[in-house]
């Protein structure tokens, strides 16, 4: 940027209009780690006991915390392999590869991109019912990996079309198939777009709450967004600091992931998410 | 040539499989579904066949004679296998066989009919009254409150009943539980005064939200354009936050903020405010609130794409407008902005199908309330059929719901091909087979 | 107006890309600034209007010290290399933009730009987008904008480098025929010897920040301060030989030797710099060699030639020759234009 402008009255501006958020990101930090008296936000004492959902025994009628984590993780895992390996071909076979319908495949591919999840929801409860997976992890991680289907063959087309076609070009006149040009040519090019998509997948997975709840909402099948919501709709007790430890506990590797890999995922984000 | 269609096919087989199954079928469905009377009490495969106290009254509404009627209410008694079962555990198998062997298939119109009969028992007499009258009751054959699994064996109980034939079709009708085809809900929908108040709420929503966004978007944008790297950097990684927490977290921290324990109340309580709930007291402050969340979360993609849109602008470009005497505000308005034009309609359209779809924020925050204050088309469409209080789920009716976003959905689609620059994007593969 | 460089300092972090550096430009005169790209010729311009800061010495318009103003309170006109018309405005929207910003009145705006128009030659064109003009209009467009302002001084980065040549033969003239017209103080930011000496009065020549010379181009060319400005001015490029100095007289490498009445008795080596149009037939005979390369220009033809130690000489030799690659010749020198530079590249 030229030098023609000054910067401070922007940061000042700035700095008070994020002030309700960086209020809220301090005080999550804050309140996680100490209590302070009631009436008051200053904190008083530093403590690690709003953590102790970790260790102490489950309340009845709640889920195992670890339970629940590890339903999380396998989840989010599964949804993100799922979506890049299915992503990984198809957009392929979209970018690359001449087959009778490829226009139409390509316009719906648009359209459902832009399709709400509402509007399914309602209908895939009910084919789960009917076909038995209704309540179970695996029901939702097959509708989860299949809704976020058109936006990682979307994301992964993008980058396929930035593969020059000479590399390919080359490699079929070196005699190579399309399938070998495919998987050791091309697919290494592509390795950054697929490592971004899996990021992006994984974090989709793991924040993931309404899917969830619908279609999963007993125990066994209890993710950790379900679990908190849970925690917090019981109005026995509104214990902020455990909802926020709870939430800290949540968010950890979500903020850790963004803390790494930051650039990728304003990319990634910036080519189309919904919301 | 063909090799190259074989390939391209079983690389699309996994996507085309799943998109078959939970998009085009679900599409398909919820049409469908949208003209069934659908619902928890239905039951989502077949129904049964049983007739309650409401469905008593529904006949008689339907202008059932009272004699039917009567018939249909009042049990009758009837010597079967199943009371026979039942007296042989009470009373021991000798009475049950007796009793066979007197009265099978018996029919008695009246307790004192059915009580007569087992008085005749002669070998095992069932001596006291109050037995006598409990046995009776075993044999109580009632169509009311009987479940039948299909509608034959419905017809033969009311046949046996000695319903008259011609009041069957009018009696069979009602009694089916299941669900039916209809165009109730649409008729429904036009006809009830929520969904006006919906269809307004999604319109406040929609456009306070997306004017939040695009606003808030474009001055993040700008304003961090103008600032060095390092805290540029910083102001964007704050309002990135939101987008990249999970939702439930990040409502929590607006619930935090908003609540009558809250921050804000806790800190107005200092000067002698009362604490109210600032997100739920009146539904001004929930739709502030319900803005304010959406907003800070839809903003970051406004924020991302416009500042890279600016980024694109070549430097020459602003340098010339700098020599040229702009001021900062001139620059924004006569340089900036118009090289934005096409990100912002991008933006707009785009949200405005997320926002017209989305109620994850507003469920999590104010579930609709205060009152149904902030409950928007979407969010109505999943209360109806998914998560409603009276425990009733109406797929069917919130099946109607989500078909108007369905078609919302198409037509905007349709909208975007005009984006993407389709043409482009269909280009022939450069190496042809 | 004059404008005036004193010791002007520019550093980009660390890095001083210019060290006090002095320049006077005179009233109504065109300046070139030429050199090699990295040279800090951008670097220079881009501070006189504002866009750089200065960081140290002093920029005078005339009599004020503009060091600490903002580019919008310097009034200067830019022609950016692309031009950086604004795409989303027509040619008129472009050009009265600058006194759209100052808020000028419509009715004054509309004479100027017509005015302006007239002059550049674009009065057809106003309504066009940058998008449907071609480069030499968007050129004039941009010239047009620049000159809106009646600014205090015109700077025009590399304007024609993205011109084919035929056009930038023909907006060379244009550009100087307008600065004429107007009178305007003129700095023109250029790499290409052709443009700075066709169309400027002095030529400031820089290399690393610095100027190595500042001179009317004839002079320049003719009369070199040191080796670098000898070999950068002149295509094709001059050649140079290594002599031995004794008795005042110059022994080339190859054996021949030159009169040399005027250079110091103490300077043992000399290098001579020989421009290919000073070696050729028609300056008598005595240096020999083989013709190892005939590139043919059209008009001209230029030879690259062996002398017999292995050192290239090159001449240029109008067309017509029928000299084939590996012709013996025996050509002179034009002892009146030889170069005599000192072993560090200074001028002797």
């Amino acid at each position: 940027m030229s030098h023609n402008f000054r910067h401070w009255p922007i940061i000042t501006i700035l700095t008070i209009v994020s002030l309700p958020l960086i209020i809220m990101f301090a005080f999550q930090i804050i309140d996680t780690f100490t209590t302070h008296p009631i009436d008051s936000m200053i904190p008083n004492k530093v403590t690690f006991e709003q953590f102790s959902f970790l260790w102490d025994e489950a309340e009845t009628g709640r889920a195992n915390i670890w339970q629940v984590t590890l339903n999380t993780f396998i989840f989010a895992t599964t949804t993100a392999v799922v979506v890049c390996t299915v992503s990984m071909t198809t957009a392929y076979a979209l970018s690359r590869l001449n087959f009778p319908g490829r226009r139409y495949f390509l316009g719906g591919l648009i359209i459902l991109h832009a399709f709400p999840t509402v509007t399914l929801i309602i209908a895939i409860f009910l084919i789960l019912q009917i076909i038995g997976l209704y309540d179970t992890l695996l029901g939702v991680i097959m509708v989860k990996a299949a809704l976020e289907l058109p936006f990682g063959i979307w994301i992964m087309k993008g980058f396929y079309d930035n593969v020059p076609w000479e590399i390919e070009m080359a490699g079929v006149q070196d005699g190579a198939s399309r399938f070998t040009v495919w998987w050791k040519l091309v697919l290494p090019q592509v390795q950054p777009g697929i490592f971004a998509l899996m990021i992006f997948s994984f974090l989709s997975g793991w924040s993931e709450f309404l899917l969830p709840q619908v279609l999963a909402p007993g125990n066994d099948a209890q993710v950790l967004s379900t679990y908190m919501t849970a925690l917090i709709a019981d109005d026995t007790k509104i214990d902020f600091a455990l909802f926020k430890a709870v939430g800290m506990f949540y968010a950890l590797p979500v903020i850790a992931i963004y803390l790494i890999f930051q650039k990728k995922l304003m990319n990634i984000y910036g080519g189309g998410t919904k919301g | 040539m063909k090799n190259f269609n074989w390939l391209a096919l079983g690389f699309l087989a996994p996507a085309l499989i799943v998109i078959t199954v939970f998009f085009l079928a679900p599409v398909i469905l919820t049409g469908i579904f949208s003209f069934t009377s659908m619902s928890t009490s239905t039951g989502v495969t077949g129904g049964e066949y049983l007739l309650n106290q409401s469905g008593i009254r529904a006949l008689a509404d339907k202008g059932l004679n009272t004699a039917t009627l009567d018939q249909l209410k009042n049990a009758g008694y009837v010597v079967d296998e199943k009371g026979l079962a039942a007296l042989a555990e009470r009373h021991g198998v000798a009475t049950a066989t007796e009793m066979r062997k007197l009265h099978e298939n018996g029919q008695f119109s009246s307790r004192r009919d059915m009580e007569r009969a087992l008085k005749s028992l002669k070998a095992n007499k069932i001596r006291s009254t109050k037995d006598r009258k409990a046995a009776a009751e075993l044999f109580k054959h009632s169509l009311l409150n009987e479940r039948f699994p299909t509608e034959s064996k419905f017809r033969t109980a009311i046949t046996e009943g000695g319903i008259p034939l011609e009041d069957h079709e009018l009696i069979v009708t009602q009694a089916y539980t299941g669900w039916v085809w209809t165009v109730d809900n649409v008729k429904l929908l036009f006809s009830l005064p929520s969904t006006l108040r919906y269809a307004g709420n999604t319109l406040i929503y929609v456009t306070l939200t997306l004017m939040f966004n695009i606003g808030f978007g474009l001055f993040l944008a700008i304003s961090t354009f103008y600032l060095p790297a390092k805290s540029a950097s910083t102001f964007r990684a704050i309002w990135f936050l939101p987008r990249i927490l999970p939702p439930v977290m990040y409502v929590l921290l607006w619930k935090w903020l908003t609540w009558d324990t809250g921050f804000i109340a806790t800190t107005l309580s200092w000067i002698g405010v009362a604490p109210i709930n600032w997100m739920l007291d009146t539904s001004t402050h929930a739709w502030v609130v319900v803005v304010l969340i959406n907003g800070s979360f839809g903003a970051s993609l406004g924020m991302i794409l416009f500042s890279s849109a600016i980024k694109a602008i070549p430097s020459s470009i602003l340098y010339a407008s700098e020599v040229d005497g702009a001021n900062r505000w001139q620059q924004v308005r006569y340089i900036i902005l118009p090289h934005l034009r096409w990100p912002i309609l991008f933006i707009t359209s785009y949200q405005t199908l997320s926002l017209l779809t989305s109620f994850e924020h507003i469920l999590l925050s104010t579930e609709g309330g205060p009152g149904r204050a902030t409950e928007v088309w979407s969010l109505a469409a999943y209360h109806i059929a998914l998560d409603n209080y009276g425990g009733n789920l109406q797929y069917g009716l919130g099946a109607t719901f989500a078909v108007a976003l369905v078609i919302i959905g198409i037509i905007a689609s349709l909208f975007y091909l005009r984006f993407f620059n389709f043409n482009e994007m269909v280009a022939k593969p450069k190496i042809e087979g | 107006m004059q404008i005036t460089l004193q010791n002007f300092t520019k550093k980009f972090d660390d890095v001083t890309v210019i060290e006090n550096m002095n320049l006077e430009i005179k009233d109504g005169e065109m300046l070139a600034l030429l050199g090699p790209s990295g040279c800090g010729k951008s670097t220079t311009l881009f501070a006189i209007c504002g866009i750089h800061r200065v960081n140290g010495g002093k920029i005078l318009f005339g009599d004020q010290d503009v060091s600490d103003l903002p580019s919008q309170k310097r009034n200067v006109g830019v022609v950016f290399q692309s031009y950086a018309l604004y795409p989303h405005m027509n040619a008129y929207e472009n050009i009265a933009f600058p006194l759209k910003v100052r808020k000028d009145k419509p009715a004054d705006i509309k004479r100027q730009v017509h005015e302006i128009a007239k002059l550049t030659h674009i009065e057809e064109l106003l309504e066009r987008k940058p998008g449907q003009l071609s480069g030499g209009q968007q050129q004039r467009v941009a010239l047009a904008r620049a000159l809106i302002r009646k600014p205090d001084v015109l700077l025009l980065d590399e304007p024609l480098a993205n011109l084919d040549a035929k056009l930038r033969l023909e907006m060379r003239s244009e550009i100087r025929r307008i600065q004429l017209e107007t009178g305007i103080t003129a700095i023109l930011v250029t790499h290409d010897q052709v443009e700075a000496m066709s169309m400027c009065d002095r030529i400031a020549l820089m290399h690393d920040g610095k100027i190595v010379q500042l001179d009317k181009p004839s002079e320049m060319y003719n009369n070199p301060a040191n080796k670098f400005v000898a070999d950068f001015l002149g295509n094709p490029p001059i050649t140079f030989l290594d002599a031995e100095h004794k008795d005042k007289t110059l022994l080339l490498p190859n054996g021949h030797s030159i009169a040399s009445p005027n250079l110091n008795a103490a300077v043992k080596k000399v290098q001579v710099g020989i421009r290919p149009e000073c070696f050729g037939p028609q300056f008598g005979m005595g240096v020999k060699g083989v013709v190892k390369f005939i590139e043919k220009q059209g008009r001209e033809e230029l030879f690259d030639i062996q002398l017999t130690d292995g050192s290239i000489l090159r001449s240029i030799q109008a067309s017509g020759s029928d000299l084939e690659v590996g012709a013996d010749i025996d050509w002179g020198l034009s002892l009146d234009d030889l170069l005599f530079f000192d072993m560090q590249g200074e001028r002797l």
